[in-house]
């Protein structure tokens, strides 16, 4: 499997996608801090800190790192039939379903790194305003956290692009489809006020890592709009260990699905 | 047969209602070039790809090195070395770079299989051309790299000189030839090229749609081939009657006034073309024609030419 990863990371070699989807972590982050006026008139390094982060976590990964995933897994799954090499890999041989989770492996370790560096953009935009980056750290880490709970929330929609197998213009349709309607039930109260259990608010990505994020943020400078959603949620917060068995548990079975259907589909 | 790296029996692929192989019975022995021969879409790809487990067989059986390729995969595939349709490789990869994902996947330490395999195909190591910008002939070169790199025992190449130009395939030929005579490698070639098949294999296996016609080694197909002496004589009919009456030839056929042919080789042609000229015919030509592999492809599929 190292190996397999490994020849998953020599591949990305002169393919500017990958590293521009990477790139595009730090576009939310730099946008806001150059060009909204509310991100220039931060009191204080921890409320800088918390309001980018928070715009990481609500802009960044809904509406970019999400897409970005189903995107670049088309990519990867697709390029062995794209380039004929599968026959090649068969031969060595390399099982599909080995290849396939080596891919998604990759997926996972992008979707870190695209929280990562979204994450240290901020520390540095906010070490460049001269702020004391209060409280940095434990959201970088909850931003890697989501990184890895929107990886998880991506494999559904990356089982039905590999179902659709090739059809580019229906998967991107697809795409935008679950991107929408995580960030929208995200952000609905129908679906973030439910309880932990087989529920939509539990089993969505986008109102799950809602649940789990939001309570890390400081609400100590928040305005009257922000407080009330607060005292809606709170109830309904769900644990680190709740949000990762989830994740968890979501990953292990559409992993295992997408292992399968790659596996099928003739070489 | 017993020495054989290759098996099948049986071996059966259908698409729906299209049988694409059926019932082929393949015995590839070790040490030895086997050249499968067939027109383009006889069954030849899809033979190899079920010897390879790219496609499974509708029915019947895949034994290689002795043993089932079901459930052996891991350690049969190993030994094998091939280059099946077109070669396929990243583009957006150098071919040293290609061939390195290829090397690690297989545990393949030292960057020395790599410089070999390039070497041997003319291709240079740590080159900067991307795949993308390969030539067909380059493309087809690495792939040839790639099935030999890890020095397989056997080697199953469909159509490798495809794309190659003269040189390049007399290159080639002479390096597969090489690998099995000084290598003791096995190999299996399919081509639709009848001139390369005879120059370069030591059996053939004749294939035309999905059905293994033919199988034996070259020397046993020439032996086949049918052999006839052609005399061109200033009067045929005379010249028949000097062979049948007077030299006891029966397998004589006047094909003209001045032409006829003879079947039965045992005749002495110099004692016949002096019977001739004794009995005061002028002799113009006498010679032996022997029948090509493309005209003994021809017959056995009861068809057109392969190529």
């Amino acid at each position: 499997m190292r190996n397999l990863l490994r020849c998953e990371f020599a591949k990305l070699r002169r393919k500017p996608l990958f590293f521009a989807a990477a790139a595009v972590s730090a576009l939310i982050p730099l946008g806001c801090a150059l060009f909204l006026p509310d991100f220039q008139e931060f009191a204080s390094g921890a409320e800088a800190v918390d309001g980018m982060m928070s715009t990481l976590f609500q802009m960044s990964a809904y509406l970019l790192l999400m897409p970005a995933l189903v995107v670049l897994a088309a990519n990867l799954l697709f390029e062995e039939q794209d380039n004929d090499t599968l026959k090649n890999l068969m031969t060595v041989p390399v099982s599909k379903s080995a290849l396939a989770m080596a891919k998604m492996a990759l997926l996972l370790l992008f979707s870190i790194a695209f929280m990562a560096v979204g994450g240290l953009v901020i520390l540095l935009i906010v070490l460049a305003a001269g702020w004391e980056p209060v409280g940095f750290l434990r959201l970088f880490f909850v931003g890697i956290g989501q990184g890895i709970m929107m990886w998880a929330g991506a494999l559904p929609c990356i089982l039905l692009v590999v179902l659709l197998n090739r059809s580019y213009i229906v998967s991107v349709i697809v795409t935008f489809f679950y991107t929408s309607v995580n960030y929208i039930f995200g952000l609905n109260d129908l679906f973030i006020t439910q309880p932990f259990g087989l529920n939509l608010g539990t089993l969505l990505p986008g109102p799950l890592t809602f649940r789990w994020y939001f309570q890390y943020l400081d609400f100590s400078n928040a305005g009257a709009e922000m407080l009330g959603l607060l005292e809606r949620v709170s109830p309904y917060f769900v644990t680190t260990a709740q949000a990762f068995l989830v994740t968890g548990a979501e990953a292990a079975v559409f992993l295992a699905l997408i292992a399968l259907v790659y596996k099928r589909q003739g070489v | 047969m017993s020495d054989c790296i290759i098996e099948t029996r049986g071996l059966t692929k259908r698409y729906g209602e299209q049988v694409s192989v059926s019932d082929l019975d393949l015995h590839v022995r070790k040490g030895r070039i086997y050249g499968l021969l067939g027109r383009n879409g006889a069954g030849k790809t899809t033979t190899m790809k079920m010897l390879l487990g790219l496609t499974a067989p509708t029915s019947g059986t895949v034994s290689l090195f002795g043993r089932p390729l079901k459930g052996n995969e891991k350690h049969i595939l190993p030994r094998i070395g091939s280059l099946i349709e077109s070669p396929g490789f990243y583009p957006n990869l150098t071919g040293t770079e290609n061939l390195q994902i290829f090397a690690r996947l297989r545990g393949l330490q030292s960057p020395n299989y790599i410089k070999g395999a390039l070497e041997l195909v003319n291709l240079p190591y740590r080159d900067r051309k991307r795949y993308a910008q390969y030539s067909l002939g380059m493309k087809q070169r690495l792939a040839i790299a790639l099935a030999v790199m890890h020095d397989p025992e056997l080697l199953i190449l469909d159509e490798p000189i495809n794309g190659l130009d003269p040189i390049g395939i007399a290159e080639v030929r002479d390096f597969i030839r090489a690998l099995c005579d000084e290598r003791g490698k096995t190999i299996l070639i399919s081509s639709h090229i009848l001139s390369e098949i005879a120059l370069l294999a030591d059996d053939i296996g004749i294939i035309d749609h999905g059905i293994l016609l033919e199988e034996e080694s070259l020397r046993e197909l020439e032996a086949k081939n049918e052999k006839i002496l052609r005399f061109t004589v200033s009067n045929a009919p005379v010249a028949a009657q000097l062979l049948k009456g007077e030299m006891g030839v029966r397998d004589v056929t006047v094909e003209s006034d001045r032409e006829l042919t003879v079947r039965d080789l045992r005749l002495d042609t110099g004692a016949a073309v002096r019977r001739f000229v004794e009995a005061g015919l002028v002799v113009s030509d006498a010679h032996l024609y022997e029948d090509t592999l493309e005209d003994y492809f021809k017959r056995i599929t009861g068809g057109e030419g392969i190529a």
